[in-house]
């Protein structure tokens, strides 16, 4: 049986069967790849941390006919402040919903594996936020879907204006002419530059930027949007965070007012 | 797994079997073939999982399986109805009631917070905990340690925290019988945190 070595990072842990759990990998060499980790829910077992969403570790794996199985897992980091911290682990959860969303089996990403790992690590120190939204703009022109921000998708017209039109049909802004045929939003100029800038700036500088209440919630907003516009689905774990850290009242409210309604 | 040279009824048979947890393609056609052989067993198996299913409701208060509503946990007048201890599933329940430590009553969600799953606080029990909070001085949450359970736990907490309510956490630690050495930093972290004076 072909036994191969993943470095790699588990973004998705569903429990499967009576103890085991099925891992979504990222790795550095290969990608994507889904794995069975076998009875890694009992206390006793030795692989149950490396079982755990968002371990980075070494993985040791067995190819079989339909799933591969995990037969050794060496953790390296276990991201552990992301325990005891509720923003952060709803923001990891987006990035890695995200990344699992966006890509496809087998098929390696160096550069992505890379941006992840070091957005993990950092998620420790700076804005919740902040980082969120680098890391989402980031993977987006990794993937080769970065957005226009500043001229024109169409004409390439440099914009002005206190206000831009953004559409994410267009993958961009739009100039007053060619936004005719298109939807999309009004947003702030500054929301714009500074989309620019988390792109733009040295991700280790990132904590030096500072943004605005209104600012932030604009370009989270744009910014899921134009994510949820390009894959066809509602980032699920991003919205949460969102309602959780800004409206908890409004939250509340709604978790009485409406029973057992369809979670989208 | 190719069931095409099956007849259809044998073919749903060993689908249906291979939905269960821990049973695959191959067990499940063993199974298919033996139950067809014992009609007895069969016939005894698919009455048991009828009336289990018909007669088993979720309990209005604590979302625990139970025939009677409200179950017999909520109804008992010698639980103490201070405290509530939340869980994932039903079957922590039988296994904290196993140690005879908990004087309180519990609260099942029947899961926890998965956004990547579906799993919001929507799909949970969430909004009948909040409803019965009415003279609860402490919310015990005995999730299991991983990072959904664990953020479960915290989400709870900044619910009932301002309603003034103490929530505490069951404390995460080395199994009995452990080695430490062969322990993770996260198991190791989380038990130092929970140490307590000897
Ligand atoms: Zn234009
Ligand atoms: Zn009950």
């Amino acid at each position: 049986m072909a036994v191969y070595h993943a470095d790699a990072l588990v973004i998705r842990s569903r429990e499967y069967g009576e103890s085991d759990r099925v891992l979504t990998l990222f790795s550095r060499e290969m990608g994507k790849i889904q794995a069975v980790a076998k009875g890694v829910r009992k206390p006793k077992s030795r692989q149950r941390a490396g079982a755990q969403l968002f371990t980075y570790g070494d993985f040791l794996i067995h190819k079989g006919k339909s799933l591969d199985t995990v037969s050794q897992c060496s953790p390296k980091e276990s991201f552990s402040y992301l325990w005891s911290d509720l923003d952060r682990s709803l923001a990891a959860s987006a990035m890695a919903e995200l990344l699992d969303i966006s890509t496809i089996s087998g098929q390696p990403n160096a550069e992505l594996f890379t941006l992840t790992l070091t957005c993990l690590f950092l998620l420790e120190q700076y804005e919740t936020s902040l980082l969120l939204s680098a890391y989402a703009l980031r993977l987006m022109v990794i993937l080769g879907y970065r957005p226009h921000l500043g001229d024109c998708v169409e004409c390439g017209e440099r914009l002005q204006g206190e206000r831009l039109f953004f559409s994410s049909e267009a993958g961009g802004t739009l100039c007053g002419r060619c936004r005719e045929s298109y939807s999309g939003r009004m947003v702030r100029a500054g929301s714009i530059a500074f989309m620019r800038q988390l792109i733009q700036a040295d991700l280790s500088k990132l904590d030096r930027l500072r943004w605005a209440a209104w600012m932030r919630e604009e370009v989270l907003e744009t910014l899921r949007h134009y994510l949820e516009h390009k894959f066809e689905r509602p980032l699920k774990s991003w919205r949460l965070g969102n309602t959780i850290s800004d409206g908890l009242e409004r939250h509340i409210r709604s978790l009485n007012g409406k029973e057992g309604k369809e979670f989208e | 797994m190719d069931f095409l040279n099956y007849p259809q009824p044998l073919a749903d048979l060993i689908s249906s079997l291979a939905r269960l947890p821990g049973i695959g393609p191959k067990t499940a056609g063993r199974l298919a073939f033996y139950l067809l052989q014992q009609p007895q067993i069969s016939q005894d198996l698919a009455q048991a999982i009828l009336t289990a299913n018909h007669s088993l409701k979720k309990c209005s208060i604590c979302s625990n399986f139970t025939d009677q509503d409200p179950c017999a946990l909520c109804q008992n007048p010698q639980r103490d109805s201070t405290e509530l201890c939340v869980v994932e599933h039903p079957r922590d329940v039988v296994s904290l009631e196993k140690t005879k430590e908990f004087k309180g009553r519990y609260h099942v969600l029947h899961g926890v917070l998965s956004p990547m799953e579906g799993i919001g606080p929507e799909q949970l029990t969430i909004n009948l905990l909040l409803k019965r909070l009415k003279g609860v001085q402490e919310v015990v949450m005995a999730l299991n340690p991983t990072v959904e359970g664990e953020a479960t736990a915290l989400y709870l907490a900044r619910l009932l925290k301002p309603l003034g309510i103490k929530v505490t956490r069951i404390a995460h630690g080395l199994p009995v019988g452990g080695d430490l050495e062969y322990a993770d930093e996260v198991t190791i972290a989380r038990a130092l945190e929970g140490r307590r004076q000897l």
